[in-house]
């Protein structure tokens, strides 16, 4: 699996899905919808499928000394990884939020989402669908990834849009809360982000397998 | 010693049917694998290397089956297919850097050696070779891996006489390492020049398996070119 993953670092990958980790300092942001940072570093990655489907990867891959599904693996762990490193710059902007920028004006009067831990719990979800929806629709075909990306944009600015909305309905104000106010309910929501990704992950994964198997390359 | 076994390969398509073919491959010796576009050739090439699934039939590699030894088989098989090349834009070094990961048996010296061989110069990208000298590069590739047998889908099409003529003459230089090399051609000429058995197809079954010479003394007539007799089975066959 190192192998394939270092194949997929230094042949399959777009230097697009490297810089576009970046847009997870975008979490930093007042006055703007934080989540859209996910929807970039998706994007990022989405360059990398589109260079390796015209660089003939799948097919290179598949002659390679390696089981059909590891093929299938070492993607998902290159797209888990680039995530993994979106998440981490979106976790520090989090907890520079929460303590440091707790009480800064700017981010107070702001009438957008916080960025607190229920919204990187819906980072890791977004991640989750695109994984569940895109990766996984590629490998239906490997060749067809239009329709799987157009699905995942319409889900992922759905769900943005859902989640810029719910903390202007009373009520749901905790959603927004800021520092450690509302910590415990934060947690719960971050913890569901969580699961939700890895569920979503796991079963894609599973599936893109199962697919890779049996289509005819 | 024979080293590869195809035996009643079938694939249902829609418009095209693979039926029964059935062949064997030996160590140091050259086969062709020849038909006219469209009969076949790419399909057995794709199912013995488990890319496409057949609908029935048995592929083995060294005594085993393909479905079940997958990772070792290939580790033990070169491929390449002539008209595709692998992340054009990439330096060839990193290419060789990635793919020699894969292979205990990786020499680079025996790298080094084909690459002067066949003039590849690896801070090029594949993008900057011609046709020619990418289906070099992907032998040289396979060969560093020490590779048994090679499996060349189309290697000659789109070569120059000269180039074609090179490669046909690196394929007799492995067949006297004891390489098996299969390679899939609708330019029978090659055959005539270094091809020790001929695999025939037509419209998705095997017309002949045979050594060459048993391929000529019972399809040729007197002072028949083995193109000519070719193109005259495959006129029978096409207005059957």
């Amino acid at each position: 699996m190192r192998n394939l993953l270092f194949k997929e670092m230094h042949l399959s990958a777009s230097i697009l899905s490297y810089l576009f980790i970046l847009f997870g300092f975008m979490f930093l942001l007042p006055g703007y919808p934080v989540l859209c940072s996910v929807f970039f570093v998706t994007l990022g990655i989405f360059q990398s499928f589109q260079s390796a489907r015209e660089a003939n990867d799948i097919v290179f891959s598949v002659f390679l000394p390696v089981a059909k599904k590891d093929v299938v693996k070492g993607k998902y762990l290159f797209v888990f990884i680039i995530e993994g490193c979106g998440l981490l710059l979106m976790a520090f902007c989090v907890i520079l939020r929460m303590t440091v920028f707790s009480a800064s004006p700017v981010y107070l009067s702001n009438s957008l989402m916080n960025a607190n831990l229920f919204a990187l719990g819906l980072a890791f979800f977004i991640f989750g669908l695109f994984n569940l929806i895109f990766v996984g629709g590629f490998f239906k075909t490997t060749y067809n990834f239009g329709r799987p990306f157009v699905t995942y944009i319409i889900t992922a600015f759905l769900v943005i849009l859902v989640a810029e909305t719910l903390h202007h309905i009373p009520g749901l104000q905790a959603l927004n809360a800021f520092g450690t106010d509302s910590f415990g309910l934060q947690s719960v929501l971050f913890a569901a982000g969580v699961i939700s990704f890895v569920l979503m992950s796991g079963l894609s994964c599973a599936k893109a397998c199962e697919c890779f198997e049996k289509i005819d390359l | 010693m024979e080293i590869v076994q195809v035996k009643n390969l079938t694939k249902k398509y829609p418009a095209f049917e693979l039926s029964d073919v059935s062949f064997s491959l030996s160590s140091g010796r050259i086969t062709g694998f020849v038909g006219r576009n469209g009969a076949g050739k790419t399909t057995t090439i794709k199912s013995m290397l488990n890319m496409v699934h057949p609908d029935r039939g048995e592929i083995s590699f060294f005594g085993k089956p393909v479905s079940e030894n997958e990772q070792e088989i290939k580790k033990r098989t070169g491929y390449s297919t002539g008209t595709v090349s692998w992340y054009p834009r990439k330096k060839i070094s990193m290419i060789v850097d990635t793919v020699k990961r894969f292979y205990d048996t990786w020499n680079d010296e025996t790298c080094r050696k084909y690459f002067s061989l066949f003039g590849i110069d690896d801070r090029k990208t594949p993008l900057e070779l011609s046709e020619g000298m990418k289906v070099k590069l992907n032998l040289a590739l396979a060969l560093s891996h020490r590779a048994e047998v090679l499996i060349l889908d189309e290697p000659t099409s789109g070569l120059d006489p000269f180039s074609r003529n090179e490669l046909l003459d690196v394929f007799s230089l492995l067949k006297q390492e004891g390489t098996a090399v299969f390679f899939s051609t609708h330019i029978v000429s090659d055959l005539e020049k270094c091809a020790d058995d001929i695999i025939y197809i037509s419209k998705g079954k095997i017309f002949a398996a045979l050594p060459k010479e048993e391929f000529v003394c019972r399809y040729s007539r007197e002072g028949e070119s083995l193109e000519d007799t070719i193109l005259r089975l495959e006129g029978g066959a096409f207005h059957a």
